[in-house]
């Protein structure tokens, strides 16, 4: 959840830090412009960050602690980005701007993946709430549709022992078809 | 008639009371739809005019006056907001007005472009080539959002069409031809778990359909509705194809 909270404010944050640099602001100050809101997540570490250097920690070492507590890529790269501006003196801003290229051709590249991955959704959400439920109806009405020879065939099956089946059955089938969803939750490109 | 329909539903008291919820639910549903429109309609015009904006900031006018150039130009929802704004810039300050205007349009895209509008200003930035690098960024963002609806709704009404009413028919055909009710077969537990297993799969299915077009918690004002319609078409179903 956090990956996916960092990979829709990234961008933008990529590109107040270029318009606050740009101009003149030093990488403290846009962080503290950053860090009053308007940006998830990112808003939310930027003030916690801003807090502990108030408190007197190094800036350095807090990055260092935000790089270990960001999961996705991009954001790492920004952190990353900062802290070599920090020890050696980087020119931040056309490296921000390139991440920022990169960054979008990756989200486009992520929705296009999206869409083809969800592609295929419908038809095993169908298979599987279908087939399952066809074949649980049937045995939840051979107990009472056959009888003499042919029930032997079936084992004697029991209306109960059938009934148990055909709702543990449902309970599978539901379960898969929520599991087969779950994908276009997770694979989200954020947008 | 109208007895008949009730009577079918006589041993149903969840359904009944589902499709109660449902009905209530659904009312509630409508005004996110509205809203969405009304915000992708806004966000849609914004590239246009940011790169309005740009083009009038390179001719040489100042961005209120860019602004309301643009107000006079855009008759869309955009247009008449921003027309709102810069009448209320009158009796206050410019920033507070585009602060106003992020507020009113009720959009995220349209409060990071004021709010980054409003640091340009501040910071003394560059703000044509701000405006015209954001115009650039919110149209392939809307571009890509676009073709997202446009790629999974198909989907999305598929998958709901046929888990909650294709599949419940097909089931309650399956069982009332097979075991018809009026050739004495007891299946009242069978149908009773059907009918639960329907309302449970509806769920999945508007669940999924609404995370795959990104708006699940919108979408889900409308899961009561489309799971006693589910349950409905099985129990429905059975009884009358059944007999």
């Amino acid at each position: 959840m956090r990956a996916l909270d960092e990979s829709r404010e990234i961008l933008y944050v990529i590109r107040t830090l270029d318009v606050l640099m740009s101009s003149g602001v030093g990488l403290e100050a846009a962080i503290h412009s950053m860090a009053q809101g308007g940006y998830g997540i990112i808003s939310k570490d930027f003030a916690d960050l801003m807090k502990n250097i108030n408190k007197g920690q190094p800036m350095e070492k807090e990055l260092r602690a935000l790089l270990k507590k960001a999961e996705n890529d991009g954001y790492k790269r920004v952190i990353n980005t900062m802290l070599n501006n920090i020890t050696q003196n980087t020119d931040i801003i056309e490296t921000l701007r390139k991440q920022g290229e990169r960054m979008e051709e990756v989200r486009t590249e992520n929705v296009k993946n999206y869409i083809e991955e969800l592609g295929g959704v419908p038809e095993t959400l169908l298979s599987i709430g279908m087939i399952g439920p066809i074949i649980l109806s049937l045995v939840g009405i051979i107990p009472q549709l056959i009888s003499g020879g042919l029930a032997e065939l079936v084992g004697g099956l029991e209306q109960d022992t059938a009934m148990s089946i055909v709702n543990i059955g449902l309970f599978i089938t539901v379960a898969g078809m929520a599991l087969t969803g779950i994908k276009a939750h997770t694979k989200d490109p954020g947008l | 008639m109208i007895f008949g329909i009730l009577e079918m539903f006589r041993n149903e008291p969840l359904l009944l009371f589902l499709i109660t919820i449902g009905v209530a639910s659904a009312i509630g549903g409508i005004p996110p739809i509205i809203e969405r429109q009304r915000r992708r309609g806004i966000e849609n015009d914004l590239p246009a005019m940011l790169e309005a904006l740009s083009d009038s900031l390179g001719a040489g006018l100042g961005l209120q006056q860019a602004m309301m150039a643009e107000a006079d130009r855009n008759t869309g929802t955009l247009g008449r907001l921003l027309k709102e704004t810069l009448s209320e810039s009158h009796a206050s300050s410019f920033d507070s007005a585009l602060a106003n205007f992020a507020t009113k349009s009720r959009s995220s895209q349209v409060q990071r472009v004021m709010h980054l509008i409003s640091t340009a200003l501040e910071q003394d930035a560059p703000l044509q080539k701000i405006l015209a690098d954001m115009s650039r960024d919110y149209e392939r963002l809307n571009d890509l959002m676009n073709r997202r609806e446009s790629e999974l709704m198909g989907r999305a009404i598929l998958i709901i069409m046929f888990v909650s009413i294709g599949l419940p028919f097909l089931i309650a055909f399956i069982v009332g031809l097979f075991a018809p009710r009026s050739q004495g077969f007891q299946l009242d537990e069978l149908n009773s778990s059907f009918t639960m297993f329907f309302g449970a799969a509806s769920l999945v299915a508007i669940g999924v359909s609404g995370r795959m077009l990104g708006r699940m918690r919108s979408a889900l004002w409308w899961a009561p509705l489309w799971m006693s319609i589910s349950m409905t078409i099985y129990h429905v179903g059975v009884l009358v194809i059944g007999g």
